[in-house]
């Protein structure tokens, strides 16, 4: 064994126990002039670089080129993803929104850069290596334990066995042993091939069924996972769901909660509450109290009736419609009119409406006629805006209140409407625009003439009815005459 | 090699201009090896069997909740609207911020030259990638359709010819996550190749001596190696500092970019960092001063470590009370009515108990290691850092749920209450948790052999020159 | 490894008292710093308006408290954790520290101007504020119930009290120890370091919350405290740096401060550098995501006209550029090299402070032509800084004349001059 071995010498070791005993042996070594020198240490030993003299390492430039190399991925790659390839706009910002990619950019620097460092380390140090001469010592095992081993390779050009030996004896080591060829066998363990390739094989599979998915076409259905995720059970309006507990699928108004724009008390009730607070605190709680119940399903039984209006009314009724009056307002208001109030008020307003024909042609005996809105004391000065809109909203004697159906802005709508309608009954020339005056006018003359001429035509031919009329009755008594038969 | 010790193993007390020694007792470099192998080589002890046991059941029953989960569909826990984010989320937050105090103690205390660190990094890392697995598993379930959690990455898709949304915070945090992840587990594991090879050595089996061989790859303990090596670990502590922060600053982002109320606000990234240090050393005190006594590791996990992780728990507990503060503050200096809100209902709103937990366990409880007494005795240390744990996994509560709860709609505003299973998945990521750290205990060395041993060269040196 | 550790030098060794070339330049310092001051003031006071010349005059007084208590924050900061290596120049940050007692005195103009006019430097000052902008009363009523003239005294003499008792109580045991090398006194320091380092910590806060946000009085960051913080201790390191740079070239302690401690300042402000922009940047990154109104005005009007060059330059110029340079461990190892970054980055410190404080000024005078008072602020900035830095520096070689630049009796002096980086 011995002879075998001796043509392979790489080199001498020996071992130290402390490390002061070590660090004097390298620098007498160093000052020997060696220079394929190392240390084997259990732990990093403060100032061996230089007892040594080993040269620092470059590993800081390819972990900064790692890192750099990092900073640019992340932002070329979010930059062309996010704002070339797939450009799209989140949250109003740009499309290359550089302090969003930040975050993105610094852990890629730091991903890179710390792979740099790993890696880069164990390929300068030519790691992993798993035989190494110095293992066959077996008393080097404690390298890695508590014993400090200083080594002199062969290659070194000072190389000498005798002398370097003689040498790392004065240096006070009490074992110095020549290193030689790792002999244990090269072959790797046959398990470890065994199940080297068992797991490489057992890996691939997956990829296989993936990639063989990826090019088939089948014709079964698709499995779905959770089959009321990908068909949801949508509901109608009034049909009934289990999920809630008044099974109900269309839900009410959550309690306490009030729609856009319905906060503003005075537009609800057609009342100026400030002025009620005044002159019945009372009345306008249970006012405020019944608006607000209103909303609230819950508690609507327990609605106190609103304030009835009292005979002598002294209700500080909103005298003006708080909508702004616009051609669209009345138009909606028409429109609105149409369909809830002209049935019985007739499309004029004049209180003759379908339902009012048909209850006088069946001659309904509790049919009380739907008033006319061209009444006097209906008008603006009597009738103010406010109580028009309460009258809608609440009804009055036999009329329903269609707080329920009609919104509250439509209501107003309404009130507006009505106007126009009382106008249009009573309208003086100066309440039209005066570019349409001469229009109206023009129109109004053509009318008179038209009306006119029709009057004269009529008289004409009524005249001439006259005339033949007579003229055949003196015929008719000139025959009588002639034929006294 | 022996070294004045004070009286007793007490080490916690310094003169001024001399050093108190971190390792204890008249200890060589052989005694360090031995303390750390012999965890790892004897007979595992009854406690370990049953404390293994029961992890692994809780494990077990993650599982199946996890599984239970994917069949049912992410209704089965309590997340209704408007608290989409419920314990998912909380849980989240909660195991990242522990995955904070291994590498924070590994690379901030090793560039800020603390030598204390070197004999309680090992555990903190192997801590800090066991809690970011479990935080890991949350948002990977919490998706929706867990299967289809690959599309998070950025990787060209046939199906969907489009890529991630790289404006959003979450996908930072897929990133940052991720990211710190990897660089924990490369950091740990360098740091640990040397312990491996003396493993290695000590090994009598053949199979065992093949395993540790590998995981080695081969270290010799070169000098040219070992200058190498801490290059590259200082390089490496150098990026893992500033990554360390920044993956809490990212998960703070998660939240603070909105809008919500009690969210966006600019103190969160430094604040969420300082709560993720103070939750780490709790959970690093919580299970190494139990494990140091059942181990028998006082010498090298001494007093004046326990005193010096206690003083850091008070320093970042009073970070996070003063950031607690100056929010209160802020949200009343600002007069946003939204914020004032926010804060005014977390404090007495519906969630109420769930803050003053939160106020008495973070702000109050950690108040008690000005106390000399507390930060010395290693039962109180436990017990203060559990109510700590407690605390921060409540802080993140707060923050998700009573905001969740109560935004900017208040027709949505609803009450959230977890159901049995998202109890079953916070418990059961403490199984996973301990399993894996239980493993590690076994199979691992728990301690930085090579740099405890020197730290004793060190103290050696500095001895022997005080003697001339 | 070192063999053998260094000796310290007996405490009235001529390398441990001020320089005689240095105390020579005190009083001309004093003279004509306060001249530069005042005339700074007067150039932006007559030159443009009241509100240029005291903003120029905020901004100069802030450079020096933020330097002033930079430094306070590394004293405790040092006792705090028992670091050894800093003690050879500890004296310096100390000798900075106790300078709060003269600003709380350069304070009074602020005061001054607060108490006796309307909204000179501070808009919220002016009665008829929430009027001419149309705020909603409610929230602006209670708004000035932390943001009134007396309360904002208030707290501004508390915050002073704390800082100069905290600079005193720390000068005087360290120059103590000086006399009777008492160890003691380190272990009295060292106990109440940690609620001096929290008592420093709230009153910084909200000093800079009080000082600089409130120029803007609607807008709020809660990590407004924690920006500020991050230039005072990245700037105290580098004045550390710079003076101890100086100091050696006029040959005091040469044997005591070494390569490795130009180091590990170097390292230091190369951190504080990268925490600088991690804290600005999330300050920025939040605000601008978030994009409210009430947050965005502050940075929005930094964007306005020759304000977008100052905000985008300070990204360049006081982080990108220095964190390049001081990156290397070449450089580090470099004190000229060093001391050039870091005087550097002091500049840099003053252009960001100039950032903060300027625009509200500049945005208050709607009418003038924006080139005019570009230059005028500028220049009255210039000579404000100028003159108190000078002033404050000129103190700074008096009461170093009086004492020591080396705790000399420091009992961890002998560790921190065999200190050795990795």
């Amino acid at each position: 064994m011995s002879d075998k071995n001796e043509n392979k010498i790489h080199g001498v070791v020996a071992e130290f126990t402390s490390v002061a005993s070590l660090l004097a042996a390298c620098e007498r070594v160093r000052d020997e002039g060696y220079t394929k020198t190392d240390a084997y240490t259990p732990f990093p030993v403060h100032g061996i670089d230089t007892a040594l003299g080993i040269k620092p390492t470059v590993l800081p430039w390819i972990v900064l080129c790692c890192g750099l190399t990092g900073t640019a991925t992340a932002l070329v790659m979010q930059i062309w993803m996010n704002s070339i390839n797939y450009p799209y706009i989140i949250s109003g910002k740009p499309f290359i929104s550089l302090p969003a990619f930040i975050p993105v950019a610094f852990e890629l620097t730091i991903l890179f850069a710390s792979f740099g460092a790993f890696f880069g380390m164990w390929l300068l140090n030519g790691l992993p290596r798993f035989s190494n001469p110095v293992f066959t010592d077996p008393r080097f095992d404690r390298a890695t334990d508590d014993r400090f081993f200083l080594y002199i390779d062969a290659k070194d050009s000072r190389f000498n066995q005798t002398q370097v030996e003689k040498l790392l004896a004065d240096t006070g080591s009490d074992y110095v042993q020549s290193v030689v060829e790792d002999e244990s066998p090269k072959k790797v363990p046959k398990f470890i091939v065994t199940t080297w390739i068992t797991v490489m094989v057992l890996s691939i599979i997956p990829l296989l069924i993936v990639l063989k998915m990826r090019v088939t076409n089948s014709g079964s259905p698709r499995f779905h996972v959770f089959y009321d995720m990908d068909f949801s059970p949508s509901k109608d309006a009034q049909q009934n769901s289990t999920l809630f507990a008044d099974s109900r699928a269309m839900r009410p108004d959550v309690p306490g909660t009030v729609s856009r724009g319905q906060m503003d008390l005075n537009f609800q009730t057609g009342i100026d509450v400030d002025k009620l607070t005044q002159i019945d605190p009372l009345g306008a709680e249970r006012l405020v109290f019944a608006v607000n119940a209103d909303v609230d399903p819950a508690t609507k039984d327990e609605k106190p009736e609103a304030a009835p209006p009292s005979v002598m009314d002294t209700t500080p009724w909103l005298k003006e419609n708080p909508r702004e009056i616009t051609l669209d307002l009345v138009e909606k208001g028409q429109q609105q009119f149409g369909i809830y109030c002209s049935v019985c008020h007739g499309l004029n307003g004049g209180g003759n409406g379908l339902v009012n024909r048909r209850a006088q042609k069946i001659l309904a005996a509790t049919w009380i006629p739907p008033s006319s809105l061209h009444q006097e004391i209906l008008y603006a000065d009597k009738y103010p805006d406010g109580k028009l809109f309460n009258t809608i909203s609440n009804g009055i004697r036999k009329m329903p209140g269609y707080a329920s159906q009609i919104k509250v802005e439509d209501r107003w709508a309404i009130v507006a409407y009505v106007r126009a309608l009382q106008n249009s009954q009573n309208a003086s020339m100066d309440l039209v625009p005066k570019a349409k005056q001469k229009d109206l006018e023009k129109k109004k003359s053509e009318i008179d003439k038209k009306l006119k001429e029709q009057a004269e035509a009529e008289k004409k031919a009524a005249d001439a009815a006259t005339a033949k009329a007579e003229a055949e009755a003196k015929a008719a008594e000139a025959a009588a005459a002639k034929d006294p038969t | 090699m022996s070294l004045a010790i004070p009286v007793g193993l007490n080490n916690s007390t310094e003169r001024p201009g001399e050093r108190a020694p971190l390792v204890l007792g008249d200890t060589t470099y052989h005694d360090i090896t031995e303390t750390v192998c012999q965890v790892a080589e004897r007979k595992p002890s009854k406690a370990w069997v049953i404390g293994f046991l029961i992890a692994f059941a809780l494990l077990q029953w993650f599982g199946i909740c996890i599984l239970y989960l994917f069949y049912t569909g992410v209704g089965v826990w309590g997340n209704r609207s408007p608290v989409f984010w419920g314990w998912p989320i909380v849980n989240f937050v909660f195991w990242v911020g522990i995955g904070h105090a291994g590498t924070l103690i590994s690379a901030i205390l090793f560039l800020f030259r603390q030598e204390w660190r070197t004999s309680i990094n090992r555990a903190a890392e192997a801590m800090t990638i066991f809690a970011v697995a479990c935080a890991g598993t949350f948002p990977g379930i919490h998706v929706g359709r867990a299967w289809l959690a690959f599309w998070l990455a950025p990787y060209p898709s046939l199906n969907l010819w489009m890529w991630p949304q790289f404006r959003s915070p979450l996908l930072w945090d897929v990133f940052a996550v991720s990211t710190y992840g990897t660089v924990s587990l490369l950091f740990w594991y360098m740091g640990m190749v040397p312990d491996l090879a003396t493993f290695r050595d000590r090994s009598k089996n053949k199979y065992r001596r093949m395993a540790y061989g590998i995981l080695s790859l081969g270290w010799s303990g070169s000098s040219r190696h070992w200058m190498r090596y801490e290059k590259a670990y200082a390089l490496l502590a150098a990026f893992a500092a500033p990554l360390v922060l920044s993956v809490h600053t990212i998960v703070s982002f998660d939240f603070a970019v909105s809008q919500v109320p009690g969210w966006h606000t600019t103190i969160f990234p430094p604040y969420f960092v300082a709560g993720a240090i103070f939750s780490g050393f709790a959970m690093v005190l919580t299970l190494m001063v139990p494990a140091r006594s059942m181990l028998g590791l006082e010498k090298l996990i001494t007093i004046r470590h326990l005193d010096n992780m206690c003083k850091i728990i008070l320093a970042t507990g009073s970070i996070v009370g003063l950031a607690y503060g100056t929010e209160f503050f802020i949200a009343w200096y600002g007069q946003v009515p939204e914020e004032m809100f926010a804060f005014q209902n977390r404090a007495f709103g519906p969630y109420w108990w769930a803050y003053w937990t939160m106020i008495s366990c973070n702000v109050i409880s950690p108040q008690l290691f000005w106390i000399k007494k507390f930060r010395t005795t290693p039962w109180i240390i436990v017990l203060i850092t559990i109510f700590v744990n407690i605390g921060m996994w409540f802080e993140r509560f707060v923050i998700v749920v009573s905001s969740l709860s109560r935004d900017y709609l208040p027709s949505a505003w609803a009450y959230f209450t977890p159901t049995w299973v998202d109890w079953s998945m916070l418990i059961g990521s403490f199984g996973l948790f301990f399993t894996l750290f239980l493993l590690f205990c076994r199979l691992m060395p728990i301690i930085n052999m090579a740099e405890t041993k020197a730290t004793l060269a060190k103290q050696i040196h500095i001895a022997h020159m005080d003697e001339h | 490894m070192s063999h053998s550790r260094p000796v310290v030098k007996p405490a009235d060794d001529p390398a441990f008292t001020l320089p005689a070339s240095l105390s020579a330049l005190s009083f001309p310092m004093l003279v004509g710093g306060l001249l530069a001051l005042v005339v700074g003031w007067a150039v932006g006071t007559y030159g443009e308006n009241a509100k240029i010349g005291m903003s120029a005059y905020l901004t100069a007084f802030m450079y020096c408290l933020t330097l002033s208590i930079g430094c306070l924050f590394f004293v405790l900061i040092q006792h705090l954790v028992r670091a050894g290596w800093s003690t050879v120049v500890r004296r310096i940050a100390e000798l900075y520290m106790v300078m709060i007692v003269p600003l709380a005195i350069l304070f009074v103009p602020i005061l001054i101007s607060l108490l006796f006019g309307e909204g000179v430097v501070y808009r919220w000052d002016n009665p008829s504020y929430a009027e001419v902008n149309h705020l909603p009363m409610a929230s602006w009523g209670e708004k000035s119930r932390w943001l009134n003239q007396y309360w904002f005294t208030f707290r501004a003499i508390i915050y002073f009290a704390i800082w100069s008792g905290l600079a005193i109580y720390y000068f005087r045991g360290s120059t103590e120890q000086d006399q009777t090398g008492e160890r003691s006194v380190t272990d009295r320091l060292q106990y109440w370091s940690g609620p001096a380092t929290m008592a420093f910590c709230g009153t910084t806060s909200f000093a800079a919350f009080d000082w600089i946000m409130s120029l803007s009085p609607f807008w709020y960051s809660t990590m407004f405290g924690v920006y500020m913080f991050a230039g005072c201790v990245l700037s105290a390191h580098c004045l550390l740096c710079v003076s101890a740079f100086v100091l050696q070239k006029k040959g005091a302690m040469r044997d005591e401060v070494t390569i490795e401690h130009y180091h590990d300042l170097g390292k230091l402000i190369f951190g504080f550098l990268l925490f600088w922009i991690y804290i600005a940047f999330s300050q920025y990154l939040l605000i601008w995501y978030g994009n409210i109104p009430e947050e965005t005005e502050w940075f929005f009007h930094r964007q306005e006209g020759g304000w977008v060059y100052v905000s985008i330059g300070l990204v360049f110029f006081h982080w990108l550029l220095p964190f390049l340079g001081t990156m290397s461990r070449h450089v580090r190892r470099r004190p000229w090299a060093m001391c050039f970054w870091a005087s550097y980055v002091l500049v840099m410190h003053y252009v960001d402070l100039f950032w903060m404080i300027m625009p509200e000024a500049h945005k208050a005078v709607p009418s003038a032509a924006p080139a005019h008072i570009g230059v005028v602020g500028i220049v009255a900035s210039v000579l404000c800084v100028a003159g108190m830095l000078s002033l404050m520096v000129g103190l700074v070689l008096q009461v170093a004349g009086q004492t020591k630049i080396v705790a000399v009796r420091d009992p961890r002096l002998r560790e921190s001059m065999a200190f050795e980086n990795l």
